[in-house]
């Protein structure tokens, strides 16, 4: 595999002709900076990272004879920081050949090489005096006009800035990236008052288009915006516990997915960041923000105090507000915190009414709507959380922003929140709430009732909501001119809930087809995990019979929580167990024929995969003409998991890309073998750039998107660009190097030798004879070229074979009811 | 009539394949070895050599078009003398001086360049392009089976335990760093000069250096320190290394670090990276003339091959192969164990060797006294003559006068030869 480098979607120069980012130069390797490192090589950036010479030598070095002057010692604290964040698990690097872009250095020797930094980032220890004689020797070095920006959490920006040079202040700038940096979606951007225009811009707009992240703008004001709100909502939270009667279990079951918060919810979420990172940031909010009306509540209760006197600190300290226990007997069992004894105990299970009822609905805006109507304890926090949270961030703006909209923005990407503050509020019906916000009982420090003037005088104005969707382009309520504009950057971004209203073109059970403009229809799957069954199937028929006849381009994409997890299995399931084996090969070959006409239609199919795209979801996607796919973006051919192999084309497609692959004089067996393993061993991608390393992806006829919001649009952009070079029908192939029996030994012998080494079970031999049977195109006695459905063939018959196996149907079987794959 | 011995030298080993020898092709390597071969024996005419007979396991890329006849054209320097390359995979080394014996003894040359190379840096074990037959595969899949299955085969079978196999180890370390230090396993090794091309520095290497970039010197008003275009490593430069020790034996070994070793050819098995021979870099190779040419060079005979005997095993326990090469060899002889002063038993594995020692009750005093391919590597064609330029020396230096080489043999094989000091 040649091309490492990560292929983005090129920018338009937006932001000027002048700025283009080749070298970027971060100082300070911690957990941050080793890590926005990483990041800036996975776009394929150059990195300079550069951190301080230690001032002790170890004995190991002293042993091997080295000094205080040998390079290996002077680069040792930022060569361990690198590496360690490099076997961070998730890793911070999209693939193993990422961190080659990253030059290590120190302090004392290096800092003249910043003179060729086109950005210079500090993210040193958050320390003001220390930040500022960093910047002191930055300023130093840097060459004017670069990009200079200070990483933290908390630091107020201006004082950085203050005393600088004119040409420095312009350029300088705060940014708070949230940890890890490469998976969490927050990107605050924090300028002075003398930070150029352009500079803002062009962080807003870089950090958003190729750093992948939602940028919000802030104010320079205490713990920005996502911080500022985030805690608000933790330790208010943690005030009403004990008001409302609640358990550790209640809140964080009330707190989580239900109300459009992550699983881990409010103290499960907690002890993964660390108490003490909470209390941090409170203790700073309560020095720092003396006129905030709700300070209060920054002041601790008191079994938070003593949960941090006793150290328990979360995750980090084995035990927080919950502890992980093992008994006499090896099993573990996770226990939690009483909060009135400070004992851990068993779990308790928790149900309440509202929860069943909001279960079936999947329209989070509906579910919120009868979430707050609940009788029980979960209403009663619902609304004890949210109308507090609605005055309080309605009276932060303008404090901590102009827009209200960047409160929602920094909460849905920095916190997983499903919908921002002022989004629920809508979902609630902004005037009602008003007066619900008025008639709580007062529970929370600051919660005085009233909401802040300019959410009233909206409602007076005749507005009755913060947002609206015009044209399928969010709007949001500006204040000042009292109407609804469109929030900047959202004409590039694509959302299928906006649209689906006015520009549904053809709907059922299971996929949505909806027209994106321009002559490009989307193909939406809405099947539970975006599985694909016979409605999907039926459904991209269709989507192609509509395109090919009034529309000029196809793109298959969601918003949902993945791209597609796969075939549904369920149904394969019953119909092997029944012995349907007609209806199976039906079954199969509707489902090939359905990849191969994504190929072979007379429009360009672009796929726009992220997150899981497995098996089925994976196949289709290979089988598009383009996929435009999100950096994140797990795939994988995994149908050994459930004891067959990939059967909808994969295996077909991956014989057709070996054979492409062969070169005269070539030992076409080890290309064989790679695309071989890949399957056999269920390979799936920890990111799009290693997707196209295990062959999913093919030079010249993919993309990525770096920031998830912008791939339908980015995708869309895609086939409008197919189509006008010039679009026609590939002819079908029949043209492909099957190996037959020069390759048919090396697979048995594989198989057996793993088999023999114990590494795979006899099933496993059995499934990985079958695959290299097909991939080898059968025993033909020489290397022979076939045709797509000569493989295509050999691929439902040995998937049809399987179906058959007893053991494949446990495997399907545990699947199915475990979750996970069964090893037999 | 009688073949005789009357030279023999070794190149030290090299680990494979990132070793001392990682850009050395096997052709360089055998051709220094015959050149000091044919210098130690000054009144020989070259041209009267009728063969080179060249063991190795892996015959093709570097090692491939017949590398005997390109060993004897670049290591005689004469276009005269012919050479072919024999597979015995491990045994090769030894076939070939049976070989070259078997022929001087029945007339049909009277003086032979034998031995073996092996290069396995840069090649993967068994070679390139595999392809087995596959009905064969299908049948008997363990007839195609990689070394290491076996030895978990030959562990399990004849219950060596994993304790044994490191304990085996260590012995074999300890035994090759004091035969070094000690200069025994000096003797008979030709010193190789390396000579590697470089780069001085990484690719890519100089993108952050300031003084590379008039730009950078533009921006900081400062100059450019004469800026140098090949500055950050692109000119090739070349350094020279003689390697004259060999390089596997390991002082810092221990059973601890053995044991925390995991098992590298079976999930849960016993063989591991540390009670394997390791993967090496090596040629060896002797003189054999017949009693006539022997008479007119006016030379004392080193060594003469006694007997040779070579045996089939089932494949999946390819390691106990010298359990019934050994006897064969023996009985030829008409000789038994307790005739020996010494042997070299390859060891492939530890497994293996154990199973071999324990089965025909061999005396551990006289065995791999030096250390052995655990220790000191298995560059496999080579090591059948290596283990016989080693066995010479050492019997020579303790005045001894019978030693046996035997070896298992890939594909269920074993050998044996029992060599006489005169």
């Amino acid at each position: 595999m040649v091309n490492r480098r990560i292929k983005l979607t090129q920018g338009s120069g937006e932001h000027g002709p002048g700025r283009r980012i080749k070298k970027v130069a971060v100082l300070g390797s911690g957990v941050m900076g080793s890590r926005i490192a990483c990041h800036f090589a996975n776009i394929g950036v150059q990195v300079l990272l550069l951190d301080m010479v230690p001032r002790e030598l170890l004995p190991a070095e002293q042993a091997r004879g080295l000094t205080l002057d040998s390079s290996t010692v002077r680069n040792r604290l930022v060569n361990q920081s690198l590496e360690t964040a490099i076997r961070t698990n998730p890793s911070p690097v999209f693939s193993k050949h990422t961190a080659s872009l990253i030059q290590t250095g120190n302090f004392d020797d290096d800092m003249a090489a910043i003179a060729l930094a086109d950005w210079v980032i500090e993210v040193v220890v958050e320390r003001l005096d220390i930040k500022k004689q960093l910047l002191d020797r930055v300023e130093q070095y840097r060459t004017e006009g670069t990009l200079i920006t200070s990483n933290t959490s908390g630091i107020p920006i201006h004082l950085m800035a203050a005393g600088r040079s004119a040409d420095f202040q312009a350029h300088f700038c705060g940014t708070h990236f949230f940890n890890p940096p490469r998976y969490l979606h927050l990107l605050e951007i924090i300028p002075t008052p003398e930070t150029k225009t352009e500079v803002v811009d062009f962080l807003m707009h870089y950090g958003d288009k190729f750093l992948g992240k939602t940028t919000v703008l802030c104010k320079d004001t205490p713990a920005f915006i996502g911080n500022r709100i985030g805690v608000y909502s933790m330790l208010a939270l943690t005030h009403l516990v004990e008001q409302l009667e609640l358990t550790v279990e209640d809140v964080d079951k009330f707190t989580g997915p239900a109300m459009g918060h992550p699983k881990s919810a409010t103290f499960r979420t907690a002890d993964v960041v660390g108490l003490d990172t909470l209390v941090n940031v409170a203790k700073g909010l309560s020095e720092n923000a003396p006129d905030d009306e709700a300070k209060e509540i920054f002041n601790l209760p008191s079994y938070i105090r003593q949960m941090v006197e006793r150290q328990w600190l979360g995750e980090k300290a084995k035990q927080g507000f919950y502890k992980k226990i093992k008994d006499d007997k090896g099993n573990s069992e996770i226990l939690a915190l009483d909060l009135g004894t400070l004992e851990y105990r068993k779990q308790e299970k928790v149900t309440a009414a509202t929860l069943e009822a909001t279960k079936p609905i999947d329209d989070i805006r509906k579910r919120m709507k009868v979430y707050e109507q609940g009788t029980d304890k979960a209403g009663a926090l619902f609304r004890a959380m949210h109308y507090p949270l609605f005055e309080y961030v309605s009276r932060r703006v303008p404090e901590i922003t102009d827009e209200f909209f960047r409160i929602d923005d920094a909460m849905r990407a920095g916190f997983g929140w499903e919908l921002g503050p002022f989004e629920i509020w809508d979902a609630l019906g902004v005037r009602e709430t008003v007066e619900k916000i008025r008639a709580e009982e007062r529970r929370i420090p600051g919660h005085s009732g009233e909401v802040a003037d300019w959410v009233r005088q909206m409602l007076d104005s005749g507005h009755e909501s913060f947002y609206q969707v015009k044209d399928g382009v969010r709007h949001y309520y500006d204040a000042q001119s009292k109407s609804y504009k469109p929030i900047p950057g959202a004409e590039s971004f694509i959302i299928l809930n906006d649209l689906r209203g006015q520009r549904t073109v053809w709907k059922n059970e299971g996929l949505t087809v909806i027209d994106l403009g321009e002559g490009i229809l989307n193909a939406e799957f809405h099947t539970k995990m975006n599985t694909i069954g016979s409605d999907v199937i039926q459904g991209l028929h269709q989507a192609i019979d509509i395109a090919e006849k009034d529309f000029r381009g196809l793109v298959i994409g969601n918003d949902g929580a993945n791209f597609s997890a796969g075939a549904n299995i369920g149904l394969i399931f019953m119909m092997a167990v029944e012995q349907d084996y007609d209806g199976l090969n039906n079954a199969i070959k509707t489902f090939q024929d359905t990849s191969m006409r994504l190929r072979y239609s007379a429009i360009p199919v672009v796929a726009a995969p992220f997150n899981l795209a497995l098996g089925g979801g994976c196949e289709f996607s290979m089988h598009a003409d383009f996929i435009q796919l999100h950096a994140e973006t797990y795939m994988g051919l995994v149908e050994f998991g459930v004891g067959v192999i990939p059967g909808g084309g994969g295996t077909k497609e991956f014989a057709l890309r070996a054979s492409d692959e062969f070169k005269e004089g070539q030992i076409v067996q080890q290309v064989l073998r790679e695309r071989f393993l890949t399957i056999g061993q269920a390979k799936v991608s920890t990111s799009a750039a290693e997707a196209f390393e295990l062959g999913y992806l093919q030079a010249g006829k993919y993309a990525v998107s770096m920031n998830r919001n912008r791939l339908l649009a980015d995708a869309k952009a895609k086939a409008v660009e197919l189509a006008e070079a010039g679009y026609t029908q590939p002819a079908p192939r029949a043209d492909i190097t099957v190996l037959g029996k020069q390759g048919l030994g090396i697979v048995y012998v594989g198989a057996n030798s793993m088999r023999a080494g114990n590494y795979i079970s006899e099933h496993d031999q059995k499934i990985s004879e079958k695959l290299g049977w097909v991939m080898c195109g059968g025993n033909l006695s020489t290397p022979t070229q076939v045709s797509e459905q000569y493989l295509l063939d050999l691929e439902r018959e040995a998937f049809l074979s399987l179906c058959g196996e007893r053991k494949t149907l446990e495997r399907i079987q545990h699947m199915l009811t475990k979750g996970k794959p069964l090893r037999n | 009539m009688e073949a005789y011995i009357i030279a023999g030298f070794r190149t030290a080993v090299g680990k494979a394949p990132r070793g001392v020898f990682r850009f050395t092709r096997a052709d360089d390597l055998a051709a220094e070895v015959v050149k000091q071969l044919i210098a130690s024996v000054p009144n020989l005419d070259k041209e009267e050599i009728d063969d080179v007979i060249v063991g190795n396991a892996t015959p093709e890329a570097e090692q491939g078009l017949n590398i005997g006849r390109m060993i004897s054209l670049m290591g005689l320097d004469t276009e005269k003398v012919p050479g072919v390359t024999v597979n015995r995979y491990c045994a090769s080394g030894l076939e070939t001086i049976a070989t070259a014996v078997a022929k001087i003894k029945t007339g049909m040359a009277d003086a032979i360049i034998a031995g073996g190379v092996e290069v396995m840096s840069g090649m993967p074990f068994g070679g390139w392009k595999l392809v087995p037959n596959p009905e064969v595969a299908q049948r008997h899949p363990d007839w195609y089976w990689g070394m290491g299955l076996t030895a978990e085969a030959v562990a399990k079978e004849y219950r060596v335990n994993r304790e044994d196999q490191d304990a085996f180890a260590l012995a074999s370390h300890q035994k090759a760093i004091a035969a070094i230090k000690n200069g025994h396993l000096k003797d008979g090794v030709v010193p190789i000069t390396v000579r590697e091309n470089y780069l001085d520095a990484a690719v890519g290497a100089g993108q952050w250096d300031a003084s590379n970039y008039l730009d950078a010197a533009l921006h900081t008003g400062q100059q450019g320190g004469g800026a140098n275009p090949t500055k950050g490593g692109n000119s090739i430069k070349t350094r020279e290394y003689v390697v004259d020790t060999d390089e596997g034996p390991r002082a810092d070994t221990s059973l601890e670090a053995l044991a925390k070793l995991k098992p590298v050819f079976a999930a849960g098995g016993s063989v591991t990276a540390g009670n394997s021979s390791q993967t090496s870099d090596g040629a060896a190779f002797v003189l054999v003339v017949s009693e006539k040419k022997l008479k007119s060079l006016n030379i004392s005979p080193i060594a003469r091959l006694v007997s040779y005997g070579v045996a089939g095993v089932p494949p999946r326990i390819m390691g106990i192969g010298p359990i019934h090469a050994i006897p064969k060899a023996l009985k030829m002889a008409g000789m038994t164990l307790d005739d020996m002063n010494l042997i070299e038993l390859n060891e492939a594995f530890a497994s293996q060797s154990l199973a071999v020692i324990r089965e025909l009750k061999i005396n551990t005093e006289i065995l791999n006294v030096n250390g052995g391919a655990i220790a000191l590597g298995h560059p496999l064609g080579c090591s059948g003559a290596k283990l016989s330029v080693q066995l010479f020396h050492e019997l020579k230096r303790r005045n001894q006068r019978y030693g046996m080489v035997t070896m298992c043999v890939g594909n269920g094989q074993g050998a044996a030869g029992i060599f006489e000091m005169l």
